[in-house]
């Protein structure tokens, strides 16, 4: 293995880029967090104090209130989303990757499709479709939103891992009789757990941020996180304590994920062109 | 399989359908009238100012996440110490709520009491404010998508560095190339494939940015941001013209396949 050999002094330029970009990075961040546990007086004062005793008082705000309901209606979107990706998309998945016709071969540019169009393309006419049904304003809407992208990127996702799956496995299982479901069941889902918790991560995740359709596909009842933090942050009066609370809330299932599952994730924004 | 081509394939119809009618929510009846949409979307005043903006902003934005990107990756394909920890706080923004992102900075930049713009920029004698100022605001905007999507740029970069053999590395070295050459005549031709995956991706991806912008400047002061996506949210569901902001979104899935279609040629 060929190993370069660096200078200390190119070391220590290379190091301080890294770490001159890690501070941008993480700057808003820490400021957004910090900025969560302060009063609203302590908030605004300049120049902003570096020492004080944490107050959790916005946080009393965010989850008292009408403001949990927000946090319940993200969890149930992304939750279902997870749960309907999984069983249509399992199924779908194998019977593309076993069906050797023009679709399944096709499918790929459809997916491309879906990623190429304007987010307001797809939504204006789900909207229309979803209003003249008055279901407008309801985790229906925006569940089934979410899913026109989430669906079409699990089975590509899902597709290309059953691929790689040796037939000999389920043709193994077939000669001890047992039927497609049972090969599907019991032998292939057990194989594919990987990319299973992989799609499962990553679809939690697009539901949990996403915010054009649920903005637009909701108004007071099923808002979303994303809605009522986009919400609040157009408002005049600003409570900036509260309104870090919550982002900082948002922020939760994002570093849980990017801990555990970054390869996995990468490889479904990037629709498997990288692994 | 038939759910799938209901998903996909009929709101495509449907926005064919409702791009040639007039379509105004709230408004009696919706005559056919062929291509009118795409003729008024076309030759309004707002559509030129969006496509300026749009181009200033997809083109900043792709170029300088595509150079970060590019080089974080280089620096933390080699040995050092650290790398583990460090690409993941680099991957960081990624999985953020683009909403949660734009707050954050519109928080930090904020002229009263952010402590970037009431704090630290007037220490140095800037006293402008950076998000109501209609030639700054486009500025922070396009910071504000660096930061969030530099990191799907470093990963699909360094996905691809890392597929390259070291070996090649060596014997490059041992013929007597300079870290240059290295990597203009090793490094790069390998991994252009990435560099187009990545490049295509982000591109649609900036062209596309609704939730940031939205949150930080909502397209304004005046329409100074007002990027095409921003442009159609305000005319389909302001306005609630759904027909000329089906037109729209016609209109910028076509200028989306053909800057694509001209980077794959281009670069292939």
């Amino acid at each position: 293995m060929y190993v370069e050999k660096f200078s200390n002094l190119k070391k220590l330029i290379l190091y301080a880029i890294v770490l001159t970009y890690l501070v941008f990075v993480l700057f808003p961040l820490v400021w957004l967090v910090q900025s969560s546990f302060k009063s609203m007086y302590q908030a605004l004062k300049i120049p902003p104090d570096l020492i004080w005793i944490p107050t959790f008082e916005a946080y009393h705000k965010a989850l008292g209130g009408g403001m949990l309901k927000a946090f319940m209606n993200s969890a149930i979107v992304s939750l279902s989303n997870v749960l309907l990706v999984l069983v249509l998309g399992i199924s779908a998945g194998y019977a593309l990757a076993n069906l050797k016709t023009k679709a399944s071969q096709n499918i790929g540019f459809w997916i491309l499709s879906i990623r190429m169009a304007p987010a307001f393309g797809i939504i204006v006419p789900l909207y229309i479709i979803l209003r003249t049904f008055r279901l407008v304003d309801t985790i229906f809407a925006v569940t089934v939103a979410h899913l026109t992208i989430n669906l079409p990127l699990a089975i590509w996702l899902l597709k290309g891992y059953f691929e790689e799956i040796p037939s000999e496995l389920a043709e193994a299982a077939i000669v001890d009789g047992a039927t497609r479901t049972q090969v599907l069941l019991y032998v292939l889902v057990p194989v594919a757990a990987p990319m299973i918790v992989a799609v499962s991560a990553l679809v939690f995740l697009l539901s949990w941020n996403e915010f054009l359709f649920a903005f637009i596909l909701s108004s007071e009842a099923a808002r979303t996180v994303p809605v009522l933090v986009a919400s609040l942050a157009g408002t005049m009066r600003f409570d900036w304590p509260l309104m870090c609370a919550l982002s900082s809330l948002a922020l939760i299932p994002a570093f849980v994920l990017v801990v555990y599952l970054q390869r996995y994730i990468v490889r479904g924004l990037t629709f498997g062109a990288v692994k | 399989m038939l759910v799938l081509v209901c998903i996909v394939a009929f709101p495509t119809f449907f926005l064919f359908y409702a791009s040639l009618h007039e379509w105004v929510l709230f408004k009696r009846g919706m005559p056919f009238i062929g291509f009118e949409n795409f003729a008024r979307v076309l030759t309004s005043s707002e559509f030129l100012q969006s496509l300026k903006v749009s181009v200033i902003y997809t083109f900043s934005t792709t170029s300088l996440t595509f150079i970060l990107g590019l080089g974080l990756a280089l620096i933390l394909n080699k040995e050092l110490k650290g790398r583990g920890i460090m690409r993941t706080l680099i991957a960081l923004p990624l999985v953020i709520p683009p909403v949660v992102a734009g707050f954050a900075w519109k928080f930090a930049l904020n002229r009263e009491v952010g402590v970037i713009g009431a704090y630290m920029l007037p220490a140095v004698g800037f006293m402008r404010s950076l998000l109501a100022d209609p030639s700054l605001a486009l500025g922070s905007i396009i910071m504000a998508d660096v930061w969030s999507k530099t990191s799907l740029m470093f990963l699909i970069l360094l996905a691809g560095l890392q597929v390259v053999s070291p070996d090649l590395y060596e014997a490059a070295r041992i013929d007597g190339a300079s870290s240059w050459q290295l990597f203009s005549h090793v490094t790069f031709p390998l991994i252009k494939p990435a560099v187009i995956i990545a490049l295509i991706i982000r591109f649609i991806d900036a062209f596309n940015v609704f939730d940031t912008i939205f949150v930080m400047t909502s397209g304004g002061p005046g329409t100074a941001t007002q990027t095409f996506p921003l442009l159609g949210w305000k005319i389909g569901f302001l306005y609630f013209n759904l027909g000329e902001a089906a037109a729209l979104a016609i209109i910028m899935l076509v200028m989306t396949i053909g800057v694509g279609i001209f980077l794959i040629r281009r670069i292939t």
